[in-house]
């Protein structure tokens, strides 16, 4: 099969465009990070045929349906588990999970910290929207303090996971973070998840407009967008009730990069050792 | 072949879902076929324990013991949970030292001082071993050369000659008694 | 040339039926009484290249074997109660999205942890309707640990053929039990899935096909299809739309319906002149069987059906047996979960007569064998 790969990069080769238009909100994040994303693949001349997304639930969820890959659109939380599966039973496709705060850091927790630790090869890319979007905008564990939502009428009070210090500290070879602002950096970040040779997690800080943005009156879509680099976007990660709205101090880019072995390839190690020693017996 | 039931039963950590292995593994080089179960409790050590085998030409309908040939006791633990399933005139061997008050009915009994001679040899983990020795030479139920290479297969090689001397111990302490 | 034996315990036997199957992927997590099928599983696979691994929960097990499947290798899991109750959202997953997969529950006493190292026959009607949402599976329980080996190679034709997950279902005293087997060198048939093979540009991966089972297609083969969880049309994307949904449940259910011969598996003894009839599976049969042949020899007319495939239940051989029989007995280690099967399928002059057992033991065959004697006496 040709992939009818064109130099210059164009998103509809990419695009199951049968399905458009797609069911993202106007202003909605999740299309920047999905345009880095194939972008990213395009640049790196990677196979559509070879590329295996593998989404959850949610606004994140649906997202890798557009994609003209192999796509697996499994159960809540679950995505990196079903990839776990795909990519050590099938080590020569580019597996890549598309998750969410909800998704991967509540319900599929404990998948995240594992899928680090083991360090299997792909790309996990997480959409944190502060919220879960299609189910009406529940509070998730990435909504600052202080911020409204269906279940946190009266504001939110609980602590909220930093999910690339959670990445980093159960092991993740590589972790990284961007806004989708900045679409350059963030396919360029993708580029390096995707050639990482290990378990890569990137956090994409992304908008949604519609309902947290209107809850929270966060002004606008493009006023939205614009404030992941100024003032406005909450540094979600401090301790900011006494403080509630103080600058962005997020840190983005390469934030842990660790060689460690893959763990697919360790696997067959481990089992042509055993083979090898069976034969000489 | 009549089928015979046995059972043996303890404590945790007393060697007899291993014992049980290696009667029925010595069993199928005789051409019989076996269906062997166990019980035990949810801790690796302590706990009412107990291995059992329905021998027989084929597999039995039905896989679990209901009428005892032959019962080993080796700890007071299990001293009465098998009573009512002991056939009349069935073998019971209860060791001397582990268990004060046996179970009382139609059967011969025999107390032996499994733990005590098992400790004289050089270690109480052997009693089980003994006692399989003793078992066969009291109610056929195998070869003892079938039995020794069972044991010299699945025995740790560390302790391959203490539990040989051990299964020898037990043929001679049988033999004594009939 | 005489025959070798082996003394071989039920678990072990369904991890190497598995191999035998060609089952080259296995995840799954500890938990008794299931945890020697990993055990065996993480020494075996490695020897055919096939790929053991650890999960971190029930659920994460569930969800790689089905991620190894939709990549294409024979995959399968092995639990227990909660375990089973955890796998259930990704067992419907496999359901509805049609995955090839082979689950083995352990069955233990219950609700709750229960007794984990005490036998039970509770998950019947779990095993058939544990996951939500309503969908057709197969459901088998072997009597014995041969027929564990046996009916795990059995397992993994019918998943691969059928595109099902099937559950292989037995009690703790079958997983812990040893019998003798003979060592046989036979090869068993590896059911290869049908994979696609038309141009990827009319490909339909739910196209309701001649057989209702549409062809699999697998990653890098060019198909670029879309798998999901969601109610799908036959190009495989959402839709909500109500002809559609209704139009692929009924294809699944269908698919079902026209495979039954292949899926139907049962035993019977003695049925042909039955009066009075044994219904059960697992290590009740086995206490059923003696039981039934112990009644003959005292002149009663009895029975044994025992399905082999319990769901779906094997109807048709069923109800041909059942019409010339006065009293069905029903022994179950649970509350009674079959004797609701029997009330359904049985005509209504027909008495059932239920025996449960929930305290951890298995039912003794006399305490069968009491109750077809006192049926007679009537």
């Amino acid at each position: 099969m040709s992939n009818n790969l064109s130099k210059e990069f164009n998103i509809r080769d990419y695009l199951r465009e049968d399905l458009m238009p797609h069911f993202l909100c106007p202003g909605c994040g999740h299309g920047i990070a999905l345009r880095a994303l194939l972008q990213a693949v395009h640049e790196l001349e990677i196979s559509k045929d070879q590329l295996a997304i593998v989404s959850g639930i949610g606004c994140s969820g649906r997202v890798g349906a557009y994609i003209d890959a192999n796509t697996f659109h499994v159960t809540h939380g679950r995505p990196l588990a079903f990839a776990t599966g795909l990519a050590l039973a099938r080590p020569d496709l580019e597996v890549v999970v598309i998750t969410g705060d909800g998704d991967s850091l509540a319900i599929g927790g404990n998948h995240l910290i594992h899928a680090c630790r083991r360090n299997l090869k792909m790309t996990c890319m997480m959409l944190n929207n502060e919220v879960y979007g299609m189910t009406g905008g529940q509070a998730s564990p990435t909504t600052s303090q202080t911020r409204y939502t269906t279940t946190s009428p009266k504001g939110s009070i609980e602590p909220v996971f930093d999910a690339c210090k959670l990445a980093e500290a159960a092991g993740a070879g590589f972790v990284g973070r961007e806004v989708t602002l900045q679409m350059p950096s963030l396919k360029n970040l993708l580029k390096k998840c995707l050639q990482y040779d290990g378990f890569s997690f990137l956090e994409v800080i992304s908008d949604c407009t519609e309902i947290f943005g209107r809850k929270n009156q966060l002004g606008t879509s493009p006023e939205m967008i614009l404030n992941q680099k100024s003032s406005m976007r909450p540094d979600s990660y401090g301790n900011i009730v006494d403080e509630p709205f103080r600058p962005n101090f997020m840190k983005t880019g390469v934030l842990a990069l660790n060689e460690r072995p893959e763990y697919s390839a360790t696997y067959r190690q481990h089992v042509a050792r055993q083979l090898k020693s069976k034969e000489k017996k | 072949m009549k089928e015979i039931q046995i059972r043996l039963s303890g404590t945790g950590g007393q060697g007899l879902q291993l014992s049980a292995k290696m009667l029925a593994e010595s069993l199928i080089q005789e051409g019989c076929q076996i269906a062997q179960s166990q019980s035990y409790e949810p801790t690796s050590r302590g706990g009412l324990s107990r291995a059992d085998l329905v021998i027989g030409d084929e597999i039995p309908d039905y896989p679990l013991v209901t009428n005892l040939s032959a019962l080993l006791i080796m700890d007071q633990l299990a001293a009465h949970a098998s009573t009512d399933l002991i056939q009349p005139g069935g073998l019971v061997i209860t060791d001397s030292k582990r268990v004060e008050d046996p179970p009382k009915g139609d059967f011969n009994l025999h107390a032996l001082p499994l733990t005590e001679t098992a400790l004289k040899l050089g270690s109480a983990r052997v009693a089980n071993i003994i006692a399989l020795g003793a078992m066969i030479t009291l109610r056929d139920i195998c070869k003892p050369a079938a039995l020794e290479s069972a044991v010299r297969r699945n025995a740790p090689r560390a302790f391959l000659e203490l539990n040989i001397e051990a299964l020898k111990t037990g043929f001679e302490m049988a033999t004594k008694l009939s | 040339m005489s025959i070798k034996y082996q003394n071989l315990q039920g678990n072990h036997a369904c991890a190497l039926g598995a191999i035998a199957a060609g089952c080259r992927f296995f995840a799954g997590y500890p938990i008794t009484p299931s945890s020697e099928i990993a055990e065996r599983m993480s020494l075996e696979l490695p020897k055919h290249e096939g790929v053991f691994i650890q999960m971190e929960d029930e659920i994460a097990s569930m969800g790689a074997i089905l991620g190894a499947s939709m990549g294409g290798v024979k995959a399968m899991t092995a639990t227990s109660g909660p375990g089973f109750s955890l796998k259930q959202e990704n067992i419907g997953y496999a359901a509805g999205a049609e995955i090839p997969c082979v689950i083995a529950n352990v069955m233990r006493g219950g609700p709750s942890t229960g007794m984990p190292t005490r036998p039970a026959q509770s998950d019947l009607m779990q095993a058939r309707w544990g996951s939500h949402g309503g969908h057709p599976l197969i459901v088998i329980t072997p009597g014995s640990v041969r027929e564990i080996f046996d009916e795990t190679v059995r397992a993994f034709q019918l998943s691969e053929k059928i595109r099902t997950p099937v559950i292989v279902l037995y009690d703790e005293v079958l997983g812990h039990l040893v019998e003798t087997l003979p060592l046989s060198g036979a090869a068993h048939k590896i059911t290869e899935r049908k994979w696609a093979d038309e141009s990827p540009e009319t490909f339909m991966p739910y196209a309701e096909t001649t057989d209702l089972i549409p062809p699999m297609p697998r990653p890098g083969d060019g198909y670029r299809t879309h798998t999901t969880g969601l109610t799908h049309a036959e190009d495989g994307f959402p839709t909500q739309n109500p002809e559609t949904v209704v139009k692929a449940m009924k294809r699944m259910l269908d698919k079902f319906e026209l495979h039954q011969s292949e899926i139907e598996s049962y035993e019977t003894v003695c049925c042909e002149d039955a009066e009075v009839l044994v219904m059960t599976v697992g290590i009740s049969a086995r206490a059923a069987k003696h039981a039934v042949k112990t009644a003959r020899q005292e002149g009663i007319k009895a029975g044994l059906f025992r399905p082999i495939t319990l769901w779906p239940f094997p109807e048709k051989a069923f109800k041909k047996i059942i019409s010339k029989v006065k009293t069905v007995v029903v022994p179950e280690m649970n509350t009674g979960q079959l004797s609701l099967e029997m009330e359904r399928l049985c005509p209504k002059k027909t008495k059932i007569k239920s025996i449960n057992r929930i305290d951890g033991e298995a039912i003794a065959p006399k305490e069968i064998l009491s109750l077809l004697q006192s049926v007679a006496k009537k």
